[in-house]
């Protein structure tokens, strides 16, 4: 489609951009905007879902000579950041750390972040993905080292930096040799191209795992692992959660959309084989074992929360990764599922790490000693979703875990089936630690714990889905059933 | 691929031609070293002092604003040239193109992001 007649398939992210500059144009006048630019940023996004709603109806296309992509998939992605975004104000709403900084500038680089994620999922062309994974990343660098008075949110920033402007260059290289190969940008002349012309598998590795240096740093896969830690540790909180849900479901939504177009034969319904015999499933398999196993050992040592979930947040990216090798739309789907299901369970799990901060100003698991005493209904709140992250029926958890394993085990990727339920008990032991340290320790001192009723609805409200999927969770699957189908799959 | 193999010629009779003159004058070149000689040459000006030392972060500031404009000028230029093909629609582009970095700049202005001190 040309370019006018696209602008109206573009609305969702038309108003995101305007919010964005009408924010930065207002606070130029007064910082009064702190007070209430949280509340324009959810109106804003709100209004954005609506438009990506209007879209649910409209015929399959490539918009914008194709740069992007306008079909169920990306809309999918699109109503998944909006809600990723949102709850991340929510989040950011009750939070004393963001509560003293620049707010109006702060809610406009996380929409920004929404904006290029937003655009990512869409995009079939590998400008568009360079430009969106850098308008991400930028944003996320100057997200992490938000509290600027602290040495170690500066400290993660630049590490965050170093680490991104390395992996976006591999990924840059990687692209330049798929340049090389076909003479076009675009992702569908790119598959013409290797589907007709004679390509060295030697080749095809090398290009594909320069990209994948890119995709695996969002996704935070190892051996593209080691920003994660001291990242995720050194940000507001409020962004740890965002970064480990939103830009992952990114690097999710492009890895699927750039394999299954590009490196696959054949087609959703008749079934996909990997391109030209090269097998690209293998070499992402063994890095999804790898990442499920090395986050969850690390994990274990932890004494920091906020890096027990940064590391459990990479098992997880393992866990998501063994649905994407199995060659089939059922391992596919289980991603899509997944990311929704843990898109509750991180986010409450890093609210709870907020909520009590806030009061203690601790984020260390012994400063959770005997908090069930102190303050009952968020430790409940906090074991459901330490239950719901390692996969115990009847919460959510269980369920993405049970489709995830269910896809491999029918492609009979038996080793990796095993790791990942050994993981599970792994993960298990490091999970039930902070249950344990707040349900069967007694407190030093038995004075209830104030958190904020605002932060408790919030809790409340994310336990709900949480508990909700775990029983009832035909509806999203039938969401994800319809959703899954992209340009070209 | 073969169309690139021109490249690679080009590439490698440069390095070669390069490569080659630094090591005749290395080889067949007198060598007399004076003090004047090791200095450093900066443009024929008498160094004062360590290149090394730390200088005001604003500095890094003042790169950033340029980088963004100097940026705007380089798609400003294709656009100059084919301006009258591109007509209206491609004019109403880049004034929305320009708005919005002027949007940037007058943030970057408000919050004092101009002024030295």
């Amino acid at each position: 489609m040309e370019n006018i007649p696209s602008i109206k398939f573009f609305y969702p992210e038309i108003i995101i951009t305007s919010l964005i500059l009408l924010i930065l144009l207002l606070v130029s006048y007064s910082r009064k905007t702190d007070g209430w630019a949280h509340y324009i940023s959810l109106a804003g996004l709100i209004l954005s879902f609506i438009a990506v709603l209007y879209e649910v109806e409209a015929q399959e296309t490539g918009i914008f000579m194709n740069l992007l992509a306008l079909d169920k998939f990306s809309i999918y992605f699109k109503s998944f950041f909006i809600l990723v975004t949102g709850l991340t104000i929510l989040i950011s709403m009750g939070s004393l750390e963001v509560e003293r900084l620049r707010k109006s500038e702060y809610y406009a680089i996380i929409l920004t972040v929404c904006l290029g994620m937003m655009l990512l999922s869409s995009s079939t062309d590998l400008l568009i993905i360079y430009l969106t994974m850098e308008m991400i990343s930028l944003s996320s660098y100057v997200l992490v080292g938000f509290l600027r008075e602290e040495a170690r949110s500066t400290e993660a920033a630049l590490k965050y930096v170093l680490f991104g402007a390395a992996c976006s260059g591999c990924m840059l290289y990687g692209m330049s040799l798929f340049y090389g190969v076909s003479g076009s940008t675009n992702l569908y002349e790119i598959k013409r191209a290797l589907v007709t012309g004679s390509v060295s598998p030697l080749f095809l590795l090398l290009a594909i795992v320069l990209l994948l240096g890119g995709f695996f740093f969002k996704i935070s896969a190892v051996p593209f692992h080691m920003w994660v830690p001291d990242v995720y540790h050194g940000a507001p909180t409020p962004i740890t959660a965002f970064l480990s849900v939103g830009p992952k479901a990114a690097g999710f939504s492009i890895l699927i959309r750039f394999f299954y177009l590009v490196m696959v034969e054949g087609s959703q319904d008749v079934g996909w084989s990997v391109l030209k015999g090269f097998d690209w499933t293998m070499l992402i398999g063994v890095v999804s074992a790898f990442t499920m196993t090395i986050g969850n050992l690390a994990a274990i040592g932890q004494s920091n929360t906020k890096r027990l979930l940064a590391y459990s947040s990479i098992a997880h990216a393992g866990y998501m990764l063994m649905g994407f090798v199995v060659l089939n739309p059922f391992g596919l789907k289980a991603i899509l599922f997944y990311l929704i299901v843990y898109l509750f369970m991180n986010l409450g799990a890093f609210l709870f790490v907020i909520a009590v901060a806030n009061t203690t100003g601790e984020e260390e698991i012994e400063s959770y000693r005997g908090l069930a005493w102190k303050a009952p209904l968020p430790a409940v709140a906090m074991t459901v979703f330490l239950f719901s992250l390692t996969g115990i029926p009847p919460f959510s958890g269980f369920v993405g875990k049970v489709l995830l394993f269910a896809a491999v085990i029918r492609e009979q990727w038996y080793i990796l089936a095993i790791v990942g339920i050994l993981n599970s008990v792994i993960s298990l032991y490091y999970y039930a630690r902070i249950i344990r340290v707040m349900f069967l320790e007694r407190p030093v001192d038995e004075t209830p714990l104030e958190i904020t009723s605002f932060n408790k609805w919030v809790l409340g409200a994310f336990v709900i889905p949480n508990i909700i999927l775990g029983i009832y969770w035909g509806p999203l699957m039938n969401l994800v059933e319809e959703s899954f189908r992209f340009i070209g799959s | 691929m073969y169309e690139f193999y021109p490249i690679l010629l080009m590439l490698l009779v440069s390095s070669l031609i390069a490569g080659g003159f630094v090591l005749l004058a290395e080889l067949l070149g007198p060598k007399k070293p004076t003090a004047i000689k090791a200095e450093p040459f900066e443009s024929g000006m008498i160094p004062i002092s360590s290149p090394r030392k730390r200088f005001s972060v604003k500095f890094y500031l003042v790169a950033i604003l340029f980088i963004i404009f100097d940026i705007e000028a380089v798609f400003l230029y294709p656009w100059a040239i084919l301006m009258r093909e591109l007509g209206l629609l491609g004019f109403l582009e880049m004034v929305i193109f320009i708005l919005i970095l002027l949007g940037g700049l007058f943030y970057a202005w408000k919050k004092g992001g101009l002024e030295w001190d």
